[in-house]
Formats: structure tokens, C-alpha cells, sequence
């Protein structure tokens, strides 16, 4: 199961209230998954910025103190042990995670960038609305998960979005299973990248990153992942000015498109779309083996 | 007359008891108001009566009926009137995959595109579908008629036993074990007549696809047929 989501605002810029039609979509599909929820959200640039969470056994002070030293400035925590900071023009980027990691074992890092805003936590959407407010999250476009666990963990973690370690406003959305995983986690841990959960969803920030590095666009790298990933997955990938979804090759994994002259929208069932969005557009199911890609102010890419 | 039923902040189990009382009730035409897309709507209904949902319905929408004649007015999601009997279902919109799979008789009408595995495993009955449709659609059938005016995708009528697939495009490949053949004119008179029901478009010309037999009984000079298809 788990429900995956997706909405790029065509009109109105980087001011839409996009949190509102994530939630409503999140919601809606609240019964495919009801262990975690979570949204990415991509506004305009601002400062570099950063969430972490604190790791068990340190208290708040030590935490936000070590951070400092690293140029990691906190201005705002939350109840559950999450933290967001900016950081300091002084800070290397490439490196920051691994500097924290040395200084401060078991940190985790939700996201890091400047256009991207990533929250998740344990429980339903209503919940992650409680503790963060995401119906007044303002951005372009964004994504959003609402997870039932299959192979791994239930917590902050292992929930979705996942940002793509390594590279800064990049975040997935996975509905399905990689059944490879461990296959390809063995060759990209060979080769350096690192992991951080038990997630098979993980896998496909890390196979991103991979191909960046490797200088393939984002395009073809969304595209060879057709033939990378083995199993069922539908997955949704936002970054700075880009959404797009990759369906497999059967289909396995379902996945609805609706596109208007205002937004597009994406979510595992059109119950979402319809109940969030009204019946004033079609649906279409996109055909297995499918990459659709919009950018935000530019015409949409669909390719097959 | 006609009876109202508005799924407006009901459950599934709600609406689709509402549906059932009135039916009992006497009521023969039913209209359903908002169903946004919800699943499993109007599931094994055995009576003649009319049901239009006005919007979008989700997956299993119509499955198992017999008899009864089902307008959607907006799409449908996967598995659509799967395994009905008999009656008709119209959707005015796309459908989700497997529309009409393992339907035993009746007619259902996808005036948009249908996504993959479209009747599969059909045992009877009509499905046409207006637009394009996904991968294998006709996969196994044993009986019945599907027509696609649009293109049909990748391996269309795999291992097909019996019926009958009409496509008016391009056929992206054909399934194991197909045929395709010339439609008499008995075909295209069937097919004008059906096509003029249904308001729709007729393509200027159909292919017939109909099964190969040679998946039937076991033959060693048809190993390699054999060893594509399994």
C-alpha cells in the first residue's frame, strides 16, 4: 500500500498555499497507510537551511550547542525532538552531514537546501498538520506520503519523503518495493554512498544522487531507472523546479495524473484528486513504463 | 422516478446500503450524487435498474451485477465491472486497468481510454473502448468481443482461447498465439450497428485478432510457440 502525492501550482508562484491540496490529498489516501506521513515543499531560494533531529540521550542545550560550532545555527524546535537551523556562509555544504555525524552520532538530517521544506513524522496526516501547521506551508509545488510499512522500521527515519542525501532540494515519494535493493545497496555502498535507514525507498535518492554525479540529467536519470529498478514502484521526485513520476514497467503500482490549465496533480488514487480538487478535469492512469516531468513556468515534458 | 442518493459525507457501506433500500423500495432509476471517486460502489447488484453516478467512481465499481444499466459520468478506477453477468455500464471518461476483466455477458463501454489489462480473461459479453487502451488487453479470453477504435498496446490477446478482438489503430504487438485476420461483413455490420448505439466514432477500418489454437492441445512441433508463452 502506502498513498503518494504530487501538486505543481501553475499560476500563482511561489506564494500558493501548496500545503492545503497535499494535506486534503494526504488525507484522502490516509487509509492506505496510516504508520507515517510527511510532504516536501519547494518555495523561492532563501538562506541554506537545515532540520535535524536530536539522537536519544542528548539533551536539547549540548545539541543545539555542538550544532553552532558547526555554523548550524537552530532558531526554532519542536516538541518531538525535530530542530531547523540556518547555516552560516562559512559551512563547506558537500560536507556538512558527515561533520555532524562525527560531532553528533545518531543526528539524523530530514532535509537540507534552499528552496526545499521537508517534514514527516509518525502518524496520520492529521497529526503532522498538529504538529506543523502544513496547510500554511506556501511553495510552488510539492509531494507528499502517507506510509503502511512493509520491510522496515516504523519511525522519524524510515517515514517519506526521503531526501536524496548528498544532493541539497531533492526528495522522493515511493509506493511499491524495490525488490533489488539489496542488490544495488551493496554495489552503491561499495562505491561510497551511504545509508542511513533500512528503507528500500531510500534506494532511489541514492540512485539519483548516483547518476547526478555521474552528470546525467535528472530526465535520463528518472528514465534508466526503468530499467535499474527492479519490482513494483511508483515514485514521484521534486526538486528547485521540477516534478515528475515514474511508473514501472507493469504497472503493478497504481497511479493517477489529473493536468489542468492551473495545476497538475498526481496521487495513488483519484479518490484524492476528486475529493481535494472537484470533478472539473480528467484523470488519466498513465501507461506503465511511464516518466512525466513538469517544470514550474515551463511547458510539460511527458514521455513514454 | 427517480431517487437521489448524495455519497456527500457517507460512508461506502452507507451509500451503498441507500443504493440496496432503494432498490427494494421499488425505485428502478438512481441517481448518485458526488461519489468522488470512491471504491467499490453498486457492487453485485441482480436487479434491472438504472444507476448513473454523477462523477467519478474508483476501483470495483459495478462488478458482479446482472442486469443492471450503470452510467458513470466522469472515470472509472481499476477493475471496473469486473466478473459482471449481464447489463451494461458506460463510462464516460478513462478507466483504470482491468476494466471488464473475467466479465461472463453484457456490455461495457469506456468512451475514453482504458489503461492495461482491459478484459482480461473475459468469459462473454462486449467491452469497447472509444480511445486507446494499455498493455494485454484480451489476455486469456475465452469468449465475448472486445473492440478498441483507438491503438491497442503490447501483447494484445496473449494466449488467447476463444472470442474476438476488433482494434481501429495501431497494434503495438500482438500477443502469443493470435491470428489476425479480415472481418467478414457480417463483423463490420455488427460493429456499425454497435458503434451507432454507443454515439461513437467508427475507425475507417478494423483489424480482427482471434486466437491461433495452437495453445490449445500440446504439440512438439509447436514448442517454440509453447516456449514463448510460458
Amino acid at each position: 500500500m502506502c498513498g503518494i502525492v504530487g501538486y505543481l501550482d501553475k499560476k500563482s508562484g511561489p506564494k500558493y498555499p501548496i500545503g492545503r491540496p497535499l494535506l486534503g490529498m494526504l488525507q484522502a489516501l490516509s487509509c492506505r497507510g496510516p504508520d507515517s506521513a510527511g510532504v516536501a515543499i519547494f518555495g523561492p531560494p532563501s538562506d541554506w537551511h537545515i532540520r535535524v533531529s536530536r539522537p536519544e540521550g542528548l539533551d536539547s542545550e549540548s545539541f543545539i550547542r555542538e550544532l553552532r560550532k558547526l555554523g548550524v545555527a537552530v532558531h526554532r524546535h519542536y516538541d518531538n525532538g525535530v530542530y531547523d537551523a540556518v547555516l552560516s556562509k562559512k559551512v563547506a555544504i558537500a560536507t556538512l552531514e558527515d561533520q555532524i555525524q562525527l560531532a553528533l552520532p545518531g543526528t539524523e538530517v530530514i532535509c537540507l537546501g534552499r528552496c526545499l521544506d521537508l517534514v514527516k513524522q509518525v502518524g496520520s496526516p492529521e497529526k503532522l498538520e498538529t504538529t506543523y501547521e502544513i496547510s500554511k506551508m506556501t511553495g510552488s509545488h510539492g509531494i507528499g506520503h502517507t506510509r503502511l510499512s512493509t520491510e522496515s522500521r516504523v519511525d522519524l527515519s524510515h517515514s517519506q519523503p526521503f531526501w536524496a542525501h548528498g544532493v541539497p532540494d531533492l526528495a522522493t515519494v515511493h509506493n511499491g518495493h524495490i525488490t533489488n535493493y539489496h542488490k544495488l545497496r551493496r554495489a552503491y555502498e561499495q562505491a561510497g554512498y551511504r545509508f542511513y535507514t533500512e528503507n528500500d525507498s531510500e534506494v532511489i535518492g541514492v540512485y539519483l544522487r548516483c547518476c547526478l554525479e555521474h552528470k546525467l540529467s535528472l530526465e535520463d536519470a528518472l528514465r534508466s531507472s526503468l530499467d535499474d529498478f527492479d519490482g513494483s514502484f511508483s515514485y514521484l521526485v521534486a526538486s528547485e523546479d521540477t516534478l515528475a513520476f515514474v511508473r514501472d514497467r507493469y504497472g503493478f503500482k497504481p497511479l493517477m495524473v489529473a493536468e489542468t490549465d492551473q495545476f497538475v496533480a498526481i496521487a495513488t488514487e483519484e479518490i484524492a484528486l476528486r475529493q481535494t480538487l472537484g470533478e472539473d478535469f480528467v484523470v488519466y492512469e498513465p501507461a506503465p513504463g511511464s516518466v512525466g516531468i513538469w517544470h514550474t513556468q515551463q511547458p510539460a515534458l511527458v514521455c513514454t | 422516478m427517480t431517487c437521489s442518493i448524495d455519497c456527500h459525507g457517507k460512508t461506502t457501506r452507507e451509500i451503498n446500503r441507500a443504493i440496496r433500500q432503494a432498490i427494494a423500495a421499488g425505485e428502478r432509476e438512481i441517481r448518485t450524487l458526488h461519489p468522488d471517486a470512491r471504491h467499490n460502489l453498486g457492487v453485485a447488484l441482480l436487479e434491472p435498474v438504472r444507476i448513473v453516478y454523477e462523477g467519478s467512481v474508483g476501483y470495483y465499481c459495478a462488478g458482479m451485477i446482472d442486469g443492471a444499466h450503470v452510467e458513470v459520468h466522469g472515470s472509472a478506477g481499476w477493475g471496473t465491472a469486473e466478473s459482471m453477468l449481464d447489463g451494461t455500464v458506460v463510462i464516460d471518461s478513462n478507466a483504470g486497468s482491468g476494466v471488464a476483466a473475467s466479465i461472463r455477458g453484457g456490455t461495457v463501454v469506456v468512451r475514453g481510454d482504458a489503461a492495461a489489462r482491459a478484459g482480461v480473461s473475459m468469459k462473454g459479453g462486449t467491452l469497447l473502448i472509444g480511445g486507446n487502451c494499455g498493455y494485454m488487453a484480451g489476455f486469456m479470453m475465452q469468449k465475448g468481443k472486445i473492440v478498441i477504435c483507438g491503438d491497442a498496446g503490447e501483447a494484445l490477446a496473449d494466449s488467447m482461447y476463444e472470442g474476438v478482438v476488433f482494434v481501429g489503430g495501431k497494434i503495438a504487438s500482438l500477443g502469443n498465439d493470435t491470428v489476425v485476420e479480415e472481418p467478414t461483413s457480417g463483423d463490420e455490420s455488427w460493429l456499425a450497428t454497435l458503434l451507432h448505439q454507443y454515439n461513437l466514432r467508427s475507425p475507417t477500418h478494423f483489424k480482427k485478432v482471434v486466437s491461433g489454437r495452437k495453445l490449445w492441445n500440446f504439440d512438439k512441433k509447436d514448442l517454440e510457440v509453447w516456449k514463448a508463452a510460458l
